[in-house]
């Protein structure tokens, strides 16, 4: 079987072969790029002794992962919590994650201020707080964020459209 | 390096727009600052350099009325600091603290970065390296111990005092140049900056220690080592009993870690004008010299121009010295 | 003794009581809010206090760095989100307990637990100060690389559920620290030309991401409109502290004991105490099966040497002038600007203003227990607003927080991703609080280990031949041939199916 749906599962899960898979390619890849470093003039070690040793570890480990679960014989490759398939619950996860990365891409042009206000609001809207209730907090919030972070305690908040106001 | 690209693509877009905004030079002389200042340290807070920027930005902010606001932005052994001074929008809205390391990174191939991608605007100080012992060290003189390393095999006696290739190491590099020795004659064992090397100094397990006097102050005081000689010009007031590595052994090597204040390229000429006169009063001002005083940081002051000058001569002694130690590389 | 009469009347000045109050309550909140962490407490105190009288300057670190350490415990205990790495190693615990309906009880005992320990810090600091900075100064880089062995092995034995998989949590936390300018050669390593990539992986956005941006993504998907979280049952915080004392005041004691020396031990500090703490806590267990499960014991051990190693850090700071974490760091600099020159001669000197430091730190600590139990009854009313307007309100603090440690956005950048990848490891039964402790000694083991190998001319004897170094050094080793000897006569942990943590 190779996608299981299950209520033990919060979102979902990789059986740990599939696990160690992913972590030996990673680690191969990570000891491939130690062989362009550089050596240590005049000293036995070098810069990539380390990154190999601990290579070799996760190596280690994701290789006893992988024989462990032959072992064990077959669970499910894909454990799926059974309602993944349920859109809202997937677009709430969706939307917590593009929230955080609508702020990677909008606050240098926008500025912390505009950006922090429309997460908010966007948030509660969605997870279905009152339309009066998430607009004031989020006015407040986003204000006094600005206030003790940005004006009194000197943290430099990307100032954006609102450069020439603040 | 995708994202530093769109910040700087963004940035000089705001730069044009500002600078079509501003047409006339007379307003823009006039009006500079009207809003908060981003001064960028590339060291952490707390240390020698966030001290000195600091202090220059409180001056700043009394006499220009605008906050100065320093922001550290630390990490790669400067590098990324660094970029940040070089890559803000030249609207004089960010400035920052250089050092040293400027004259160094680029030879090492961390960065493209050089003294040329500024624009100087004075120099504030620069503190010599300093030769410390343990405070048991059978070396009394600076002699004892030059002659005691040249009578050791290479490689045996050890020092440390910054990691590998930072600008004690070149200190250690100059001065074995100097004796006429090879430049890894004494190992440098790589430490994640002076106070840690002090320790391991206290502790035993190092020779001596190059860096500069200030840092290595508190165990001076605790008489747990000794500053044998510093590679000054003249004696530091502060520090009166220690000689100069000329005056003992007669080498005339001067490395320092030198710091100063300077914008992106192309700053606004009004905005060059206002801080060097501006910096120049904070140079001579009784606060500047008690706090520099305080902390035993010697001060030297070169205006924009001088302050050019003195990195681009710092730029061709840093390449010397790693290129000699084996630590220079071209740029990927 | 005029000079302690002079202190009294320094710290006794209206201006001075209300400036540590209000680092108190800065401290406090900043450490209580998820997201924002004890560090960035101390990083944004350095502006505001560089221009202040020494006394207050000095009095506003102190009392903000107690609190924050403490405060840290609480986001810890009621969502699963460590306020700083020195409470990351028992956050899980402090979690099941809550999840028991025992959120008073761990409360209770942390904030007891805290002032004493850190009581008995500054207790050390005050009379043994002179003493210990003599051993600390004894530590060169062979002993620093075995202490850093020792805190890894911890991470093995605190690893509930899946030690395999804590291994490998290990493992990859010590392969992000070699992201970066290398200690030793000081060659880029894994930053494929990024500048940012330059500075290495902040572990302060890591830990943000890791524990509570992942909780906010999992928080999303089990959102239930208007939902509450744990609901717990009305009680008093110090209901069976008193009882927890009687049983475990060894464990207070050895707890406090190891944090002191460990604190005290230039670079190393709060976070390695807490961690040994816990482990050694678990190890000497008569009940070491119930670790992990919601039991006090461990926790008794970690919350106190968190705090009594806050106090110890000053103890080289203020006689050698060397940083013992990140907070003495910046106090060196501050002492400085305020004529105090760290040395012995400080004591001689400036003696009115060393006793107003410890003047200010017993008070700091008497204050943390009213503050402290102020702000468990506040943070208790912050559990009961919905879910739907926490979580969002979290990861807008999660985003400053990352913001102020890096001043870009790069802090931010490195918030999610490690957000969605410790979300992936926990949706895999991996735990990620060893990736912490790796991310955290990484640096110290592979500089020491190289500086060890630079001076001993390539010699593993070397590593051995210092009496601390040779002591310490056998000590690992052995625990490590224990280990691996239990490791093979005891059957491997079969592979669990459930999700580990929570």
């Amino acid at each position: 079987m190779l996608v299981f749906l299950s209520t033990k599962v919060r979102v979902m899960r990789f059986n740990d072969a599939v696990l160690g898979t992913a972590f030996l390619l990673l680690a191969g890849v990570m000891i491939a790029i130690t062989f362009s470093f550089p050596d240590f003039p005049g000293q036995n070690y070098g810069p990539n002794l380390f990154p190999r040793i601990i290579g070799g570890g996760i190596v280690g480990c994701s290789l006893l992962l992988m024989l462990r679960e032959w072992r064990s014989g077959g669970r499910p490759i894909l454990i799926l919590a059974d309602w993944a398939r349920r859109p809202a619950r997937l677009a709430s996860f969706a939307l917590m994650l593009a929230s955080m990365v609508f702020y990677l891409v909008a606050s240098e042009p926008l500025g912390f201020i505009p950006t922090a206000f429309l997460i908010q609001l966007g948030l509660f809207l969605w997870f279905g707080v009152c339309p009066l209730t998430a607009l004031i907090v989020a006015v407040v919030m986003t204000a006094a964020v600005q206030y003790f972070f940005g004006s009194v305690m000197r943290v430099p908040l990307p100032r954006g459209i609102l450069d020439s106001v603040l | 390096m995708t994202l530093i690209t769109r910040r700087n693509v963004l940035k000089s877009a705001a730069a044009v727009g500002a600078a079509g905004l501003v047409t006339s030079p007379a307003i823009g002389q006039a009006k500079w600052p009207t809003r908060p200042v981003q001064m960028i340290c590339p060291w952490g807070a707390g240390g020698g350099t966030d001290a000195v920027v600091r202090i220059v930005s409180a001056l700043l902010e009394k006499s220009l009325g605008q906050p100065f606001n320093v922001v550290n932005r630390t990490g790669g052994s400067g590098v990324v600091g660094h970029s940040a001074i070089a890559t803000g929008a030249p609207d004089g809205y960010t400035l920052g603290i250089i050092t040293s390391e400027i004259a160094m990174m680029h030879h090492q191939g961390l960065t493209q970065l050089n003294p040329s991608s500024y624009t100087p605007l004075a120099l504030m100080n620069s503190d010599p390296s300093g030769v410390q012992v343990k405070g048991d060290s059978p070396y009394k003189t600076i002699k004892d111990l030059a002659d005691a390393i040249k009578a050791a095999p290479a490689g045996k006696m050890k020092a440390s005092g910054t990691g590998q290739g930072g600008i004690w190491h070149l200190a250690l590099i100059g001065w074995m140049l100097g004796m006429k020795l090879a430049p890894d004659h004494v190992a440098w064992a790589p430490s994640n900056g002076a106070a840690p090397a002090m320790q391991d100094l206290a502790a035993g397990g190092i020779d001596f220690v190059t860096c500069s006097v200030p840092e290595a102050r508190a165990m001076l005081d605790a008489g747990r080592a000794r500053s044998l000689a510093i590679m000054a010009a003249e004696r530091n007031p502060q520090f009166k009993d220690v000689p100069t590595m000329k005056e003992t052994l007669g080498i005339d090597f001067q490395v320092g870690s030198w710091r100063g204040i300077a914008g992106p390229q192309k700053l606004p000429e009004n905005v060059a004008k206002i801080m060097n006169a501006e910096l120049k009063t904070i140079y001579d001002s009784k606060e500047y010299k008690e706090f520099m005083d305080a902390r035993g940081f010697t001060m030297i002051y070169a205006d924009a121009a001088g302050f050019g000058t003195y990195m681009a001569e710092s730029d061709k002694q840093m390449g010397v010295a790693l290129t000699a130690g084996g630590l220079a590389k071209k740029p990927a | 003794m005029t000079a302690i009469y002079t202190a009294f009347g320094m710290v006794f000045d209206p201006t001075v009581l209300a400036v540590i109050m209000g680092s108190a309550l800065f401290g406090m909140f900043v450490g209580a809010m998820p997201g924002l962490t004890a560090t960035m407490a101390t990083a944004l105190l350095v502006p505001v206090t560089f221009f202040m009288a020494p006394v207050p300057a000095l009095g506003a670190i102190v009392t903000a760095t107690a609190m924050a350490i403490f405060a840290g415990d609480i986001p810890a205990a009621m969502l699963r989100m460590p306020g700083t790495p020195a409470s990351a190693a028992y956050a899980d615990e402090s979690y099941e307990m809550t999840k028991k309906g025992q959120l008073d009880l761990a409360m209770g005992v942390n904030l007891v637990f805290s002032v004493l320990g850190g009581i008995f810090g500054v207790a050390i600091l005050i009379l043994l100060a002179p003493v210990l900075a003599e051993v600390a100064i004894n530590f060169s880089s062979f002993e620093y690389f075995w202490l850093a062995c020792l805190g890894l092995t911890c991470a093995v034995f605190i690893g509930t559920g899946d030690p395999l998989k804590g291994l490998l949590s290990l493992f990859i936390g010590l392969a992000f620290a070699c992201v970066g300018i290398d200690p030793a050669a000081g060659q880029p390593r894994f930053t494929f030309g990024n500048i940012d990539l330059l500075s290495g992986i902040n572990f302060i956005p890591t830990l943000i991401g890791m524990f509570a941006v992942s909780e906010l993504l999992r928080g999303a998907v089990t959102m239930e409109k208007g939902g509450r979280s744990v609901p717990q049952a009305i009680g008093s915080l110090m209901t069976g502290v008193g009882a927890v004392f009687k049983k475990y005041w060894f464990n207070f004691l050895r707890g406090s004991m190891i944090g002191t020396v460990i604190g005290a031990l230039p670079g190393a500090g709060a976070d390695i105490a807490s961690w040994v703490s816990y482990a050694v806590s678990k190890k000497t267990s008569k009940e070491p099966e119930k670790f992990g499960t919601g039991h006090i014991e461990g926790i008794v051990d970690a919350t106190s040497a968190n705090n009594s190693a806050l106090g110890a850090a000053w103890i080289p700071a203020l006689v050698f002038g060397i940083p013992g974490d990140s907070i003495t760091a910046i106090v060196i600099g501050v002492l400085y600007m305020k004529g105090m020159n760290p040395g012995p001669t400080v004591f001689l000197q400036t003696p009115e203003l060393i006793y107003a430091v410890f003047i200010i730190f017993i008070i700091a600590n008497l204050l943390m227990f009213p503050l402290g139990w102020a702000a468990i009854k506040s943070a208790k009313q912050i559990l009961r607003v919905p879910r739907n307007i926490l979580l969002p309100v979290i990861l807008i603090f999660c985003i400053v927080g990352s913001f102020a440690m890096t001043n870009s956005l790069y802090g931010v950048i490195l918030m999610v991703a490690m957000g969605v990848f410790g979300w992936f490891l926990e949706e895999h039964g991996v735990p990620v609080a060893p990736l912490i402790l790796g991310l955290v000694l990484g640096e110290m083991l592979e500089q020491n280990f190289m500086s060890s190998m630079i001076k001993a001319d390539g010699s593993l004897f070397g590593f051995l031949s210092r009496p601390i170094a040779g002591t310490l050094g056998v000590a690992t080793m052995g625990l490590w041939a224990f280990m691996a000897w239990r490791g093979v006569t005891s059957r491997p942990a079969p592979a669990m199916d459930q999700p580990s943590g929570a």
